[in-house]
């Protein structure tokens, strides 16, 4: 189970606010969540493709707006993303911190990253 | 499918298997060691925390606990299994602990806690135990000591199973120099070197039985082909508090009422604090410095030296707020705090993987909010500008510590928190007899002959100490007795 490449584009676009990265890097980290998808488990793998859906489809839910996540003003987005990470339902913010906790070891083995923070190498170096 | 024998099937190697397979071997048993992961590779060491979750740690790091809340179970399960992915911490078992498990389950006459100091002892000399020097406390522990001294608190550098450590900090990556004394570098190669056979990629699913006697053990290779393995003498399970009940429930071992029952953990959270000047995470020992003043109240506190691609989940905010914290990373200091739990969960077979429910109780909870201003108070306390408490509903971030008795109010609602754990326990408990627990004094399942069971499943409850120290000397203690 993966991301297909429709779905990759979009949650990029989503990754790119909840980290403050470029485009560039959230394409990177969308495409460590499809490789990450593809390697654990059935039963995690499913929780988290189903947060990737729920985070990309429902701004309408959230947000009263019809449109994907990707499709959204970036202000609209910035109030989504919000709502899913301040939720009271526990469900939905555990979810979206489930999708944050994911992607960011994507994020932190990005090599831009790793430069910006000088933090060295994400392995270490064999001879 | 492949037949073969030895006196004795050990079932896992961390600490309980692969301390009881060198005893064993030292005593000129022949012995099998079965391991459901791999072997752990020179290529495998160092190489970052999603490569380590992928190949060393149960189910790629997934495993979560059940309840009110779902909690993260991070176990080894890799040839040296938990101590391969651990901090490498050494705690000696206090009296207090001894008495809460051992005492309290009526064992002080099977185990003494003279015995198991007297095989701690040969385990602190084998492992080349000692505390960390200051040279590895890094800024993390340097931090943590300087807070503690400020406040008078009782810490201390922590004592650890390594040999001329290069402070690398990626202990839970597998030591990238085999510096750690895990059981992959230690133990089991002295028993691999006494005749025992060492089978990674070996998963047991369950223990045969004949005329109420175990004498074999059936499973399947990581490709999928099956295996059995005849056991003349028995069997020792040492799976983990989680595999081994696992295993005994499949097999129709124990008893039913107990077996998986009084799961217990040390549940533990992290809190941040950013410092004006360099605390540089990834430098020193991942763990080199702890807290014990407060372990009578039950919790305990020790530096966690995260990678940034874990650390940045417990700080606030999204897109240039993201950004503004994470710029702070290289000064961020991150501490983590362990409950002594008395909640109990439970863990059953299903398909494929464990079934783990838990939930924190009430005065689990209070003894993680006071936990959690401990620490908030002594990273202002060390100096930090902005500290992090990471509790849903509380602040985002504290810049002064006049703000820290809002932490007195923080929610006790476990779905408000962020924990994990990697200290698991007594789901095959000891008691004196099948009404009471899983195995007797000795270790032997109640209610078969042949089959022991003797890593942290065993242990009657949750010590309050990091086990890895008592989990190998109880499985030394019980397997010399098993030899002779």
């Amino acid at each position: 189970m993966g991301l297909g490449e429709g779905a990759q584009r979009r949650i990029a676009v989503v990754l790119a606010d909840v980290f403050g990265e470029p485009i560039e890097v959230a394409r990177e980290v969308a495409a460590f969540l499809d490789g990450y998808l593809r390697q654990v488990p059935s039963r995690a793998a499913l929780g988290l493709r189903v947060v990737v859906w729920a985070v990309t489809w429902l701004p309408l839910v959230f947000v009263g707006v019809p449109l994907p996540a990707d499709a959204l003003s970036p202000a609209t987005r910035s109030r989504y993303l919000a709502a899913w990470s301040g939720s009271r339902v526990y469900l939905v913010r555990e979810g979206f911190y489930l999708l944050k906790a994911i992607a960011l070891m994507g994020w932190g083995a990005n090599l831009a990253v790793r430069e910006r923070l000088g933090v060295g190498p994400l392995a270490v170096r064999r001879p | 499918m492949t037949d073969d024998a030895a006196d004795f099937v050990v079932i896992g190697s961390g600490a309980g298997g692969a301390t009881a397979a060198l005893v064993l071997a030292e005593a000129g048993r022949e012995v099998v060691v079965l391991e459901e992961g791999p072997e752990v590779r020179d290529e495998d060491r160092g190489q970052g925390s999603v490569a380590s979750f992928m190949r060393l740690f149960r189910d790629r790091g997934t495993q979560v606990a059940m309840g009110r809340s779902v909690i993260p179970i991070l176990q080894g399960r890799c040839l040296g299994g938990t101590t391969v992915v651990n901090g490498a911490i050494v705690w000696r078992l206090p009296e207090s602990s001894y008495e809460r498990a051992f005492g309290a389950a009526g064992a002080r006459d099977a185990i003494p806690l003279a015995a198991l100091e007297a095989r701690m002892d040969r385990i602190e000399r084998d492992l080349s135990v000692g505390p960390a020097p200051d040279r590895l406390l890094g800024g993390n522990g340097s931090r943590m000591r300087d807070g503690a001294a400020k406040l008078g608190w009782s810490g201390h550098a922590i004592r650890r199973n390594v040999l001329d450590c290069q402070g690398s900090g990626r202990c839970l990556e597998a030591c990238p120099t085999r510096r750690k004394q895990s059981m992959e570098v230690t133990y089991l190669p002295r028993a691999a070197g006494l005749g025992a056979r060492l089978m990674a990629d070996h998963e047991v699913r369950t223990i045969e039985t004949a005329a109420g006697r175990a004498v074999a053990v059936v499973g399947r290779r990581a490709d999928g082909s099956p295996f059995r393995i005849a056991a003349r003498r028995g069997v020792v399970v040492a799976a983990s508090a989680v595999q081994s009940p696992c295993i005994l429930s499949r097999s129709g071992l124990g008893p039913r009422g107990h077996v998986g029952r009084h799961f217990r953990v040390h549940p533990a959270t992290a809190v941040a604090g950013v410092y004006r000047d360099p605390v540089r995470l990834w430098e020193g020992a991942t763990q080199s410095y702890e807290i014990d003043e407060f372990r009578h109240e039950g919790f305990k506190m020790e530096v966690a030296s995260l990678p940034v691609e874990l650390a940045g989940v417990r700080l606030p905010g999204l897109g240039e707020a993201f950004q503004r914290a994470m710029a702070d990373y290289p000064n961020m200091a991150v501490w983590g705090v362990q409950v002594l739990a008395e909640a109990e969960g439970a863990v059953s077979p299903a398909r494929n993987r464990a079934n783990i429910e838990y939930t924190p109780v009430r005065q689990d909870m209070e003894r993680f909010r006071k936990g959690v201003r401990r620490l908030a108070e002594m990273h202002f306390a060390a100096g930090a500008v902005r500290v992090f408490p990471g509790v849903h509903g509380g602040p985002d971030v504290l810049t002064s510590p006049d703000e820290l008795g809002v932490l007195d109010d923080l929610s006790l609602d476990p779905r408000d928190w962020s924990m994990m754990s990697a200290h698991l326990f007594s789901t095959c408990r000891m008691g004196a007899d099948e009404r009471a627990g899983v195995v007797g004094f000795d270790g032997a399942v109640h209610g078969v002959r042949g089959v022991w069971v003797v890593d942290a499943s065993a242990l009657p409850t949750n010590l309050g100490v990091n086990p890895q120290h008592t989990i190998m000397a109880m499985s030394m203690l019980l397997s010399e007795r098993l030899a002779s």
